[in-house]
């Protein structure tokens, strides 16, 4: 029995989770359940591996659809929703989310909004009529903490110049520097699925981690979810990758007081401390085009667009020929109030 | 559009400051009225007469943007007049343009009956070496008799057409096998009014473009340009969202920080670098005059006795 749905006791109907009240509520009779208070099923019922590999859904009997990632969606032909429960047991059972505090109405009320204020989008866009759908998705992310023990090797040059007489003098102190820094980084998020663009995800950040809840099924009715495509394991070089700039400006902020540093050696031993499996909400939005489908997420939580717009050619130019122009004129009147009106 | 307004209300304050900030040293010479450019210390002019030069310098000189300078001394501590002359731009920082700016000076030591011609910036460019001994050739006689009025008007004269014309444009005054000048704008002794006058209409504006860099027209659309250029690529960059989380947000501050740190002081390292003192800039105060150049960097000078 692999897949679990939400009926209300109350009137049978399915029951979603509303991301204005936080618990689980159903359309039909207004009943709201708490969602920490219930039991998720997951710890309920025990699935034997590969018990099942196609799903079919408790209201009306059919074939659940779904693409392999997925665990959680709605029936294609009755709506109801399903949460594909094998597939988040055992090593695939999240730790924690942050569930949706902005609901669909509002999403696209946010959306709309962030299309108006596009500056080099074309009019028809801008419009924002040609909402194709908007889904919200649970995506799959790692939150890495990471420890590193840094230990850095340096030249470093105090530069100092003053005058006597006719020459200037230039005095370099040189000096030998070592530093041994310990820098741990918390909850560092990358998105663990494959079809979710990197970029996009990270732009999204950041999730406001007070939000964080421990994982329950009842979450994800209504929305869809997926499970992770790589383990922490493969996505660590990411993760250390994302977080090399952050030591490179901490090692940087060590050694502030030369004027120039040029480091000799610097190892960085990074040590994964902990991975949690986190869903994360995002509301993916596609939107129809001049026959092109764009692509674009929005913070379930924070409510913050990421996305490449069209670009309009037309408005390009005119703010290019617009700040040119005004910048040109201003500069002209400048020299005309100076009397050297010339040239 | 309320941020349309704001930003584009930024970029015009942005220009308009630029320019003020470097239009400030260029206004301050422009004041309105006659310039004192004739310092006739030694006495061998009347009011009159000095009024009636000065007021051709003033003229001549706003033509060309180049203050034309006429300084006579008795000269008593007896110093080089080449010396007396560079002291006197260090000293007097006159210019056109700005203090230290455009300008040509004649020096008369009358202590030791010499002549000194030495321009500067501009005059520097368009006065060589040959133009300047040109001018001084042909006051000479003038000084010698006594007749220093046609002196100076011709030196003011002469040097106003020359720096009409830089060298580069026509080769120097060249001489015909009837040994007379064969040179359409060397300029006449004879009507030197009026031959000026000719210079004006006849030249093209090639080389009338204001000295200051700021002031010119391809400049100022090229910043413009550049300004409109970098608004909209960062205006397309930030349309698909930014990147909001800094190397702060996921440090946990707490268990983070040096464990560790040695600096240990190894040697001093001491290069010296003579210092090339510059008039360019206006605030520099200082003087040293040494060798055969001045702060103001000319090269270009003319001596004689008369």
């Amino acid at each position: 029995m692999p897949i679990i749905d939400y009926k209300c006791p109350n009137c049978g109907s399915g029951m979603v989770f509303d991301s204005e009240t936080g618990m689980l509520s159903c359309h039909s009779c207004g009943r709201n359940e708490d969602i920490q208070d219930s039991p998720d099923p997951l710890k309920v019922h025990v699935f034997s591996e590969g018990e099942a590999t196609e799903y079919h859904c408790k209201s009306c009997g059919a074939v659940v659809m779904t693409e392999s990632e997925t665990t959680a969606t709605t029936c294609s032909f009755c709506g109801s929703v399903v949460v594909l429960g094998d597939r988040l047991t055992g090593e695939l059972a999240p730790l924690q989310v942050i569930p949706f505090a902005i609901s669909k109405e509002e999403a696209v009320q946010a959306f709309r909004k962030w299309c108006r204020k596009g500056l080099l989008v074309p009019n028809e866009f801008m419009a924002a009529d040609r909402i194709k759908g908007i889904t919200g998705m649970y995506v799959p992310f790692w939150l890495y903490d990471i420890h590193n023990a840094i230990e850095v090797h340096a030249h470093g040059k105090r530069v100092r110049t003053y005058e006597q007489g006719d020459y200037r003098y230039t005095e370099t102190r040189h000096y030998d520097v070592y530093r041994r820094i310990r820098l741990n980084y918390v909850n560092v998020p990358i998105d663990a699925s494959e079809k979710m663009n990197d970029q996009l995800m990270d732009r999204l950040e950041p999730f406001p981690y007070d939000q964080l809840k421990s994982f329950n099924t009842a979450y994800l009715a209504g929305y869809v979810a997926e499970k992770y495509s790589y383990d922490y394991k493969e996505l660590f070089p990411r993760a250390q990758d994302k977080i090399s700039d952050y030591i490179d400006s901490y090692i940087s902020s060590t050694v502030s007081q030369y004027t120039s540093v040029s480091f000799s050696e610097k190892n960085i031993h990074a040590k994964c401390r902990d991975a949690k499996y986190t869903l994360l909400p995002v509301w993916v939005v596609h939107y129809d085009y001049k026959n092109l489908e764009y692509t674009f997420a929005m913070n379930g939580q924070t409510g913050k667009v990421v996305g490449k717009p069209p670009i309009s050619k037309l408005k390009v130019l005119a703010w290019f020929a617009g700040i040119s122009g005004v910048s040109f004129l201003s500069l002209k009147l400048v020299t005309w109030m100076m009397g050297g009106g010339l040239g | 559009m309320k941020r349309n307004r704001v930003v584009l209300s930024v970029l015009i304050f942005f220009a308009v400051w630029l320019c003020f900030s470097i239009g400030m040293k260029t206004s301050v010479a422009e004041e309105a009225g006659l310039k004192p450019l004739i310092y006739d210390e030694a006495g061998l002019l009347n009011q009159d007469e000095i009024d009636e030069l000065n007021e051709l310098a003033n003229q001549m000189g706003a033509l060309r943007e180049t203050d034309i300078i006429i300084w006579t001394s008795d000269n008593p501590e007896n110093i080089d007049v080449e010396l007396m002359t560079e002291d006197f731009y260090d000293e007097q920082a006159p210019g056109y343009d700005k203090p230290h700016g455009n300008a040509v000076i004649l020096t008369l030591d009358m202590n030791n009956r010499e002549v000194y011609l030495a321009g500067f910036y501009k005059a520097e460019t368009y006065l060589d070496n040959d133009r300047l001994d040109e001018i001084r050739s042909q006051i000479t006689p003038d000084l010698a008799n006594g007749d220093y009025k046609l002196a100076f008007q011709t030196y003011i004269e002469t040097a106003s057409a020359y720096l009409e014309v830089l060298p580069e444009v026509k080769p120097d005054i060249t001489y015909n096998s009837n040994n007379s000048y064969n040179n359409d704008y060397s300029p006449p002794v004879q009507s030197p009014t009026h031959a000026a006058d000719q210079y004006v209409t006849s030249r093209p504006e090639v080389n009338r473009e204001p000295d200051n860099l700021f002031l010119n027209t391809w400049f100022q659309l090229a910043v413009s340009l550049i300004i409109g250029v970098i608004s909209v690529a960062v205006m397309a960059y930030r349309s698909g969202g930014r990147v909001t989380v800094n190397s702060r947000t996921y440090e946990e501050a707490h268990t983070s920080g040096i464990l560790d740190s040695r600096d240990d002081y190894l040697h001093t390292t001491v290069t010296k670098q003579k210092i090339e003192r510059n008039t360019n800039n206006s605030s520099g105060g200082g003087s040293s005059s040494g060798g055969g150049m001045t702060s103001g960097g000319h090269s270009h000078s003319s001596r004689g006795s008369f």
